[in-house]
């Protein structure tokens, strides 16, 4: 039997939080948690409804040793960002070029045309409350704005995947993404209106998107198309 | 109070191997990760030692992160505090659990900055609820949980410090979980919807 069907999966998860569950048993529930995901669901809902904050007084400052040794250990050294990768060193640049851009070429280019609008399109929810995503459509079809309610960005070795989902029709890719707040061109216009009962979705997927054409991982945000 | 979405920030760019996130990560978090420890192994120089091992298995395992879990810190904690059980039960320490009116400091201490929060939000209201649980709980039962949680006691060595069989003491920490599960949740409701699959 799965353990994410087991009658005693909230006994399990209690007991792993608080680290009565040891041995054999405990490692037993590791690889379950690592392989269903109702399993590390539930013991997610433990650790959000038994969430201790602590107190400043709690706390214990380590010595500066610990610190050390573990970057020896780990040799950070050798994943240290190169100088030329440093943020604020970019970041001064893009702004002294933007200044002597603007400089440069006058204010012709301040009076541009009103930028493109946007418009809800769908709002995608998942299994925790926090987890949402508001979908906005451009005036002209051709854009789509996600905007997570916090951001979440894809592990290294996956990627997330928009689907547009026709009712009774198979997933139709909209775009590969790493980070569920993302600015999207469309290769197409979307049709003008989408069929009655669309829904849009996201998918987890290996790097890159699907190898199939169709969603291969679990969705972790759904929704419908608002009319 | 730690930032949920800041912590997850780091983690996720740890994942990817971003040394100067993970460094911020430490810095963020270590305090409290070695507090966590130190209730358990209860000698500071294990519980910097325990320290130093979540940290590499933090690194080593970041892109197995739920980048959807609610409380990312809880992740790291479980590391940190299955590490201490590991070392304490490998070298079968003697530990030392002050009295039994331990478990009601720890509590105050545990559960101090929630309560001192002028922010009535979700998390704050969550903190009261399993304070206020805690407290509804019968003294053995709230004990065993708070002994087990904060001190990293197995079920043998509640038996042993609470002079009690076995099978009484492995009765309370079930009923001590149950009960605060079902209380909390009639304080806040449902959290979310991660309801076990049907």
């Amino acid at each position: 039997m799965k353990l994410g069907a087991h009658p005693k999966l909230d006994a399990l998860c209690g007991e792993f939080l608080i680290g009565t569950l040891r041995g054999a048993a405990r490692r037993r529930f590791e690889r379950a948690l690592a392989r269903e995901p109702a399993v590390s669901r539930r013991l997610q809902y433990w650790e959000q409804l038994i969430a201790v904050e602590y107190s400043e007084k709690f706390l214990a400052k380590p010595s500066a040793a610990t610190w050390q040794r573990i970057k020896r250990d780990l040799a950070l050294h050798r994943f240290a960002a190169p100088w030329y990768a440093k943020v604020w060193l970019w970041r001064i640049w893009a702004a002294a070029a933007t200044a002597a851009l603007v400089l440069v070429l006058g204010l012709p280019y301040v009076n541009r045309p009103a930028p493109v609008g946007y418009s809800t399109l769908a709002l995608m929810q998942g299994k925790a409350p926090e987890a949402q995503v508001t979908v906005e459509l451009s005036d002209d079809r051709r854009a789509l704005r996600l905007l997570a309610a916090r951001p979440v960005q894809a592990a290294p070795s996956q990627s997330f995947e928009l689907w547009l989902i026709p009712p009774g029709g198979a997933p139709k890719s909209l775009a590969v993404i790493g980070t569920l707040d993302s600015q999207i061109e469309l290769r197409g216009a979307l049709a003008q209106p989408l069929a009655r009962g669309s829904k849009l979705a996201v998918s987890v997927e290996p790097a890159g998107g699907s190898p199939t054409g169709g969603p291969t991982g679990p969705v972790i945000v759904i929704g419908d198309v608002l009319s | 109070m730690l930032d949920d979405r800041e912590v997850r920030r780091l983690i996720l760019a740890t994942a990817a191997s971003d040394a100067a996130a993970f460094e911020a990560l430490y810095r963020k978090t270590a305090q409290l990760l070695l507090a966590v420890a130190l209730r358990i192994v209860g000698r500071r120089e294990l519980a910097e030692e325990v320290l130093h091992d979540a940290f590499l298995r933090i690194w080593h395992s970041a892109d197995r992160f739920d980048p959807m879990a609610p409380k990312p810190v809880a992740w790291m904690v479980a590391i940190v505090r299955n590490r201490a059980i590991d070392l304490v039960s490998s070298a079968n320490l003697a530990r030392v659990v002050a009295a039994v009116e331990d478990a009601e400091s720890a509590l105050e201490e545990a559960l101090g900055a929630a309560m001192s929060s002028d922010q009535i939000v979700e998390s704050d209201r969550r903190a009261a609820s399993v304070r206020d649980c805690l407290g509804r709980l019968k003294a053995p039962e709230r004990q065993a949980l708070v002994l087990a949680y904060h001190h990293g006691l197995s079920h043998g060595e509640l038996a042993r410090y609470l002079n009690k069989p076995l099978g009484t003491v492995k009765g309370w920490v079930r009923r001590a979980l149950e009960n605060m599960r079902a209380c909390v949740e009639r304080h806040v409701g449902e959290v979310g919807e991660a309801r076990r699959a049907p």
